[in-house]
């Protein structure tokens, strides 16, 4: 009965010892938390990979501001250059004293002149095979810079630039609606589908470069280095083809349907932009039609919202002023729309998935358009587009104060 | 045969958890496109089908195990040679799923962790677990399938909140035909995973309740097959044909897809729990069945002499099967279906019942 008792005992102990821990233990004091990747060519073509190392002590609390204690900044970065993905990655490990932890990885940004030059595709595979990485890593392109130069960047309310990266496309896709937030998994399958093509956020560090880098630079009310987003870099194969800027990237992604919030001015008699339709929620979508081998494509957008502003006297108490308000809105979305489609298909690359529809709605005629969709078939392609546009409310106040009594 | 007793509800729910088992964490049916869902479907009738076979071979001979009526039905010596094979085939199987279930611990999560670890831990729980009966294992099974359940709602749920699915990815439906979704069932997901229920002939004699056999089966591979069925399409809604096709295992990437609210993301332990779970079960389920099969067939008293050496045979058939995951899918889709299933499951059993038909009927008229 002893020997019973003492060997249960011990083969607890031995449980206890054994099973508790893991094989390849990693403390969090000897990790590096990498926030973010920069990936850019090189002249003699390798990949040249720029982290961004979380310094944990600096960004915790408040830190910075009210100690005063520490003059480094919240992330620090490194760069190597490699032939491929993996080398420039473990490379990095002779310049860092902790091993790279990749699991939170929120942003991938990719140099201009690797998307225009080299193309994306060969860098996602390592990525993507890695089980510490994540498919819901954010990915930006560098516009006019090397992604490097965005990484280096530091900036100011979210201390570490990562984060203020995606902060920043997550609030302005949820407004304003030029710019996308992507993440590595919907990039990869509009990579690969050949019925569409990606589009890509742009981000942009206009300014003096040496001061970004250094902490000084975000001791300015308006530091003279910030990150911000820009236009939408368009793809095709898998290369930067073209940026696009304001309405036509705002039109690209409302065929996407990705447009939550916006504002949409029209014009009121002769005053330019005088109104403003705040978009509340809308919806989008694109079917094809196959007819004597023709395809013909239709867009419909349905769109409710309010009365932002008013620079006219208008009095918006008349229900059928709000209706001519529709038609105006209707129209204005309408010709945003046509002339993004009429660009993309300019440059032959279709980002807006009418490849898809087309796959969708008849599978037989796509094969046969599916190796010449982009050069072909896309920009002959016909396009219709219907709006419906709705003004449910007109805010806090009925007619402007701009208007007699 | 050990002395035990299980109800019809405690068999339901071995079967849906040894259906679950892999199935839900592989990419199962996938050459069937983007209707592997539907593959999926139509292998879950053929496998109820299947099931009637083994519960009408049971209705003959409901008190001994499959290794015994096996002889009566076929003779002695031929009897004695199909047991002997069965029990290689559920070793063969369990040390198959033991290696499924090592490899995607390894290529996951403990990536330098030796195989044989992580095999050798598993399959020690199991051999303890079998070891205290089938009764301990159906009484496990009662409170995980609670937990695999509940894990499998919120997943579902949250999944569907994050606005993740897109149905246009499950279109067109029949791109090219009916003919791609035959094969693919006919080849593989009438097998995998509901002709497996085969192992279940060994456990039907333990049931207290034999006229229930039917209904707890039947419904258990209906509700099982439609979870797969569910995890397909919302596998291939969520991340498109394309990169299921190129995953080892597409739910993971579906979990791991998930974010709700900012702080609701990264859940690939629901994937992990799920995983464990379903794998103890049906390496436990095949470990039993080859278990008691050896006892039966070698008239061998008390299953504890031999829980050990065959556990350690599953233990290193496992590491030797194959030298790499690759080569161990190749093995699992060309060579185990057409060679190993298709006769075990579909083939022998059918005959069996043709033969005992035969055989009853003459009875009667004697």
């Amino acid at each position: 009965m002893m020997i019973k008792g003492l060997l249960c005992f011990f083969s607890m102990l031995l449980s206890i010892s054994i099973l508790s821990g893991c094989w390849s233990n990693q403390e969090l004091p000897d990790l590096a938390l990498v926030s973010a990747i920069g990936i850019d060519l090189s002249e003699d073509g390798e990949f040249v990979n720029t982290i961004q190392v979380i310094n944990p002590g600096n960004v915790a609390g408040e830190g910075i501001q009210n100690t005063g204690g520490s003059e480094s900044p919240p992330v620090s970065t490194y760069t190597e250059h490699g032939y491929n993905m993996t080398e420039a990655q473990r490379r990095i490990s002779k310049k860092v004293s902790r091993e790279l932890y990749y699991a939170h990885t929120n942003l991938l940004v990719i140099g201009e002149k690797l998307a225009e030059e080299r193309g994306i595709q060969e860098i996602f595979d390592a990525l993507e095979r890695d089980n510490e990485f994540r498919t819901t890593t954010k990915v930006v392109v560098a516009q006019d810079a090397k992604a490097e130069e965005i990484i280096k960047t530091l900036t100011s309310i979210d201390k570490i630039p990562a984060n203020k990266v995606i902060k920043t496309l997550r609030s302005t896709e949820r407004i304003w609606g030029e710019n996308i937030n992507l993440e590595t998994r919907g990039l990869l399958q509009k990579l690969i589908s050949p019925g569409t093509s990606p589009v890509i956020s742009c981000f942009r560090a206009p300014g003096d470069e040496e001061k970004g880098e250094a902490i000084e630079g975000i001791q300015e009310t308006q530091p003279p280095f910030r990150l911000q987003a820009s236009g939408l870099a368009l793809f095709k194969d898998g290369k930067l083809i073209h940026t696009v800027n304001g309405d036509t990237s705002k039109g690209i992604l409302w065929v996407l349907d990705k447009i939550k919030e916006t504002g949409v001015s029209l014009d009121w008699k002769q005053n330019k932009e005088a109104i403003v339709y705040e978009v509340i929620r809308q919806k989008t979508s694109v079917s094809a039609q196959v007819k004597n081998n023709q395809p013909k494509i239709s867009v419909e957008v349905s769109a409710e919202g309010d009365i932002g502003e008013t620079a006219v006297p208008i009095d918006l108490r008349k229900p059928h002023v709000l209706k001519d308000l529709e038609g105006l809105v209707e129209k204005e979305i309408k010709e945003n729309l046509l002339s993004s489609i009429k660009k993309t298909q300019e440059l032959q690359t279709d980002v807006l998935g009418f490849g898809e529809a087309v796959h969708r709605a008849d599978s037989e005629a796509w094969k046969e358009m599916k190796e010449n969709w982009n050069d072909e078939y896309f920009p002959e392609v016909e396009v219709d587009v219907k709006v419906h546009a709705f003004i449910r409310r007109t805010g806090l106040r009925n007619k402007p104060f701009l208007m007699d009594f | 045969m050990e002395k035990a007793k299980i109800t019809p509800g405690q068999l339901f729910i071995l079967i849906f958890l040894f259906e679950l088992g892999s199935a839900l964490l592989i990419p199962l049916g996938l050459s069937a496109k983007k209707d592997a869902w539907l593959a999926i479907l139509l292998g879950m009738g053929g496998g109820l089908c299947l099931f009637l076979i083994y519960q009408a071979l049971y209705n003959y001979y409901p008190d001994i195990l499959p290794t015994t009526y096996m002889q009566e039905i076929t003779g002695k010596v031929l009897g004695k040679l199909l047991a002997f094979l069965y029990l290689i085939y559920f070793l063969y199987i369990a040390a198959r799923v033991l290696r499924d279930f090592g490899e995607m611990l390894v290529t996951f999560a403990y990536d330098e962790t030796p195989l044989f670890i992580i095999n050798a831990l598993l399959l020690f729980c199991i051999v303890y677990t079998v070891h205290k009966g089938i009764e301990v294992l159906a009484r496990t099974g009662e409170l995980l399938f609670v937990l695999l359940y509940f894990l499998a709602v919120i997943g579902f749920v949250l999944v569907v909140v994050s606005g993740l699915i897109e149905l246009n990815n499950l279109q067109p439906v029949l791109e090219e035909g009916i003919g791609p979704v035959i094969k693919t069932v006919v080849t593989e997901t009438w097998y995998i995973p509901f002709g497996e229920v085969v192992v279940f002939t060994m456990i039907f004699p333990y049931l207290n309740r034999p006229k229930h056999v039917k209904a707890a089966g039947l419904t258990g591979i209906a509700l099982s097959g439609l979870n797969i069925v569910i995890t397909m399409v919302v596998n291939i809604s969520v991340l498109s044909y394309e990169l299921v096709s190129r995953s080892q295992f597409p739910l993971l990437n579906t979990i791991q897809a998930i974010e709700v609210a900012e702080f609701l993301e990264r859940l690939d332990v629901f994937f992990m729990i799920a995983l464990i779970t379903g794998g103890f079960f049906k390496i436990g389920l095949y470990f039993y069945a080859a278990l008691i099969g050896t006892a039966d067939l070698f008239k061998v008293n008390g299953l504890s002499r031999l829980i050990y050496p065959l556990g350690l045979v599953v233990l290193f058939s496992s590491m030797t099967i194959a030298s790499s995951y690759s080569e161990h899918i190749q093995e699992g889709i060309r060579f185990v279906p057409l060679y190993m299933h298709l006769p075990f499951q579909v083939i022998i059993p059918a005959l069996l019942l043709l033969i005992a038909v035969v055989k009853n009927r003459k009875k009667q008229r004697l």
